[in-house]
């Protein structure tokens, strides 16, 4: 699976850590650190949180093109 | 419900541990009672793993045909129930002719021996599996249907 830099960027952006993401998420750091990684697939649900904490949209962090699909 | 000190990908980790854990329960527990047998154990020695193996089995075949699913990569079919119930009859055969070789027994006693339990088990084998088949087929469609 290809690494989530959406991701790490929208958070840089915010100027927050991984921990600082996992704790407004309600999730662990190890998990963040592996959504940014591509190594773990997040629910809908915690996509959604992610979003919201980050103040950008499903299609921005986690929308791939037909190009860059995610296997 | 009570409240998951786990989050999301924690809980899929402890749930491929605890379906490694499962099947380690399942295959350990059929080897030490076919050793126990092996080494002479008589019934009331292998009560306790009995029970307990198959509780875990009847567990695990009830679950999934309640949530209609058979397997992930074997067909409910008769061909791939056949193949199944010879696998386990041939398994009992040479189990039994293990076994009885401690009695010196010669051929074709030997033979003998084995292939009744095995042909035993084998028709018990597919007996079981048509039906479990037929249970999840019906199961399958009422989901699907719902």
């Amino acid at each position: 699976m290809a690494r989530n830099l959406a991701v790490k960027a929208a958070r840089a952006q915010k100027d927050m850590t991984q921990k600082d993401l996992a704790s407004a998420v309600g999730v662990s750091r190890q998990t963040i650190n592996a959504i940014e990684q591509g190594e773990y697939n997040p629910t809908i649900k915690l996509c959604r949180a992610i979003c919201r904490a980050l103040g950008k949209t499903l299609d921005e962090l986690f929308w791939e093109d037909d190009n860059n699909e995610k296997e | 419900m009570k409240k998951s000190n786990l989050d999301e990908m924690q809980e899929q980790a402890l749930l491929r541990i605890e379906h490694t854990g499962c099947w380690l329960a399942f295959w350990g527990l059929l080897a030490a009672m076919a050793i126990q047998g092996i080494l002479g154990a008589g019934i009331r020695e292998l009560a306790g793993e009995w029970i307990v193996f198959m509780g875990l089995c009847l567990y695990l075949l009830v679950s999934c045909l309640r949530c209609g699913i058979w397997d992930r990569t074997l067909k409910a079919n008769r061909k791939t129930n056949l193949i199944v119930s010879l696998i386990a009859g041939a398994a009992v055969g040479v189990f039994d002719a293990v076994l009885f070789l401690r009695y010196d027994m010669q051929w074709p006693d030997l033979a003998l021996i084995a292939v009744i339990p095995a042909v035993i088990t084998f028709v018990l084998c597919f007996a079981a599996l048509t039906v479990s088949a037929a249970i999840y087929k019906k199961r399958r469609e009422k989901l699907d249907r719902e």
